[in-house]
């Protein structure tokens, strides 16, 4: 199969250029190969969509992102820094958050404690200053949880500060990690299928949360989803994945009409 | 001018006070009245030992259920840290006669190295396998307290002679205008004042961000190192502060007692602090407080009705089929599986739905 490189993004023009640079990127668990040198970039504040059937590895290209998997081979530079080798809390401190295909909130907490869990990489209050609690420990919850209050807000979570995350309804648990996942103030958003399992008005209202959340905090994203008319609507440009290799990239118009993007989800030659 | 409702929360500093309504101000109220009143009411040596052991294993399962409760670590090696705390309080109240606050606080810092040391050990282990490896301590503890005589006296145990003197006020023989208050009462004090200290402490910690880390790591310890928590490292202080505290609730068991021997530090001693974390509530601080008070007050009572319990041998060779002892160990493993299956969250958990039907009534449904 012929191995399609991705194009530069939009802003390459721009002396910044990529925020997220991935090159080459191979993992392989035993004999089988689940990605097989992918290489695409983000530009900052852009919207990438990583499409793909089942088992392309969309997740695993997630899971190298975050430092979960080590590649055997490429690499991933965020903003110039190499991400290869770092352990996943150090790379959240990097500014990249994360929401899972199947709910990673903590649900024996509130949905306020797992917002501000959010923010742990960015408060520094240790077991002592803890068991303190007056002076730096006391500031520093004000502080962040004023934070938390905006993301409350501006993904109107008001009624469940209190709830454990584990009694909440799925679409408002898709929403509560969405919320986790910007009060950690990341620069890019990695989404691993936000509207699975969600119906028309659930999606409806997630596209709307993403879209807002991107014109007010301007961070870039990376989303995978089987969803395709969220990634068209949403989407500044596509990659598109099957047995762990780029298949296709471009405009969501350019990859849609793609003829090996179609023969990967249908299996024929359209 | 209008005031706002008592219940009113404002501003954010107000919604994390500890006591924020008036209900919760009476209750404070309240306890701090019973612990300055109850030892001048209930005089009888008695009782007040049995109160002073509640407090010192309320102190002891408060850092189980740091560890257990929160961090979801589970450990049988508690009593080895409580016989290290012991051991220490020998040397360093004893030996080299340091006073009261050094002596707790030498207690603490051994048994935070002491888990420090064996944190490192657990990281790769969870559940059963690390039960299993702390349960090992337990015995290797059993074979360095009899073999390690210039500190522990071996097989026959040691005295415990540490000062109880803070500042210029002896807590064995308290005088206040006149009235003389007794030892006991005097350990009734010092023991209830640091389980409401510990207990602040270990409510501060887990309400801030390391305690929330602890309790992310419980939960989902994959997704925790995701959004930046360094799992690994929380472990292994989360191991250290209960141990800490285990050495603490250790030192004060043996000064009170003033002589320790190897056989109080054994597996029993491990389950009876499981049993109190399950009963109490695990991921509570006021249950560890109200499972020591349920289960560490029964050995005693058990040995002191013993005669009018049926079936209880009161004397070794005595009418009756079961030991004091086995007796013990028996209640404690029932208690365990009774909560486990009618009541997980335990006493505080029952606590919690009375407080709640109580707080939405009439509409408690």
């Amino acid at each position: 199969m012929e191995r399609v490189s991705a194009p530069a993004p939009a802003a390459s023009g721009q002396a910044s250029g990529p925020l997220l640079a991935v090159a080459d990127l191979t993992l392989r668990f035993g004999g089988v190969t689940a990605l097989d040198g992918v290489g695409f970039t983000v530009a900052p504040g852009e919207l990438l969509a990583v499409i793909g059937p089942n088992g392309a590895g969309k997740t695993s290209v997630f899971n190298c992102l975050n430092g979960v998997y080590r590649p055997q081979r490429g690499t991933i530079e965020l903003g110039g820094q190499s991400l290869i080798g770092r352990a996943p809390a150090a790379i959240a401190g990097l500014g990249v958050a994360r929401t899972f295909q199947n709910l990673g909130l903590f649900p024996q907490l509130s949905l306020v404690d797992n917002l501000m869990l959010g923010r742990h990489h960015l408060m520094r209050t240790g077991f002592l200053a803890g068991m303190a609690w007056w002076g730096r420990a006391k500031r520093e919850e004000i502080e962040h949880r004023a934070a938390v209050e905006d993301v409350i807000e501006l993904l109107e979570l008001e009624p469940y500060r209190r709830t454990p995350a584990g009694l909440l309804p799925y679409g408002v648990a898709k929403r509560a990690e969405l919320g986790r996942a910007l009060a950690m103030e990341p620069r890019l958003l990695l989404l691993d299928e936000p509207v699975a399992g969600m119906n028309v008005e659930e999606t409806e209202d997630m596209a709307r949360y993403l879209v807002q959340a991107r014109r007010e905090l301007g961070l870039a994203m990376i989303l995978v989803e089987h969803d395709m008319r969220l990634v068209m609507d949403l989407a500044d440009r596509v990659v598109a994945l099957d047995f762990g290799v780029v298949i296709a990239a471009g405009t969501p118009d350019e990859v849609r009409d793609d003829p090996r993007v179609v023969e990967a989800y249908l299996g024929c030659g359209a | 001018m209008a005031r706002p409702h008592r219940n009113l929360v404002r501003d954010h500093g107000q919604d994390l006070r500890l006591f924020g309504t008036p209900a919760a101000r009476t209750g404070l109220v309240a306890m701090l009245a019973v612990f300055a009143v109850l030892p001048t009411v209930v005089r009888e040596d008695f009782w007040l030992s049995v109160l002073i052991y509640v407090g010192i294993t309320a102190i002891g399962a408060i850092g189980l259920n740091l560890l257990t409760g929160y961090c979801g670590q589970v450990s049988l090696g508690h009593a080895f840290f409580i016989g290290a705390g012991a051991y220490c309080t020998a040397i360093a109240g004893g030996t080299l006669g340091l006073p009261l606050p050094l002596w707790l606080a030498a207690a603490a810092m051994v048994g935070a190295a002491l888990g420090g040391l064996i944190g490192p050990f657990t990281l790769r282990l969870r559940g059963h396998y690390l039960a299993i490896v702390t349960l090992g301590l337990v015995f290797v503890g059993e074979h360095l307290w009899r073999n390690l005589r210039p500190v522990t006296g071996g097989n026959s145990g040691t005295s415990v002679t540490a000062s109880t003197a803070l500042g210029p006020v002896d807590l064995s023989r308290i005088e206040v205008a006149g009235e003389v208050y007794s030892r006991n009462q005097g350990w009734f004090w010092l023991v209830w004042a640091l389980v409401g200290l510990t207990a602040l402490l270990a409510k501060n910690l887990v309400r801030t961000r390391p305690g929330r880390a602890l309790q992310a790591i419980r939960d989902r310890d994959q997704a925790a190192e995701v959004i930046g928590v360094r799992a690994g490292r929380y472990k292994i202080a989360a191991f250290m502060v209960s141990s800490a505290i285990a050495a603490v609730a250790g030192a004060l068991f043996g000064a009170y007692q003033q002589f320790v021997s190897p056989d109080e530090w054994n597996l029993l001693l491990s389950i009876q602090y499981i049993a109190i974390v399950i009963v109490g509530g695990l991921g509570t601080i006021f249950g560890a407080v109200l499972g020591a008070i349920f289960v560490g007050a029964l050995p005693a009572l058990i040995d002191r009705y013993s005669d009018v319990i049926p079936g209880v041998q009161t004397s070794v060779g005595g009418d009756g089929f079961i030991s004091v002892f086995a007796l013990n160990q028996a209640i404690f493993g029932v208690l365990i599986v009774v909560f486990l299956v009618v009541e997980p969250r335990g006493l505080a958990g029952i606590w919690l739905r009375i407080k709640t039907y109580f707080r939405t009534w009439p509409f408690s449904y």
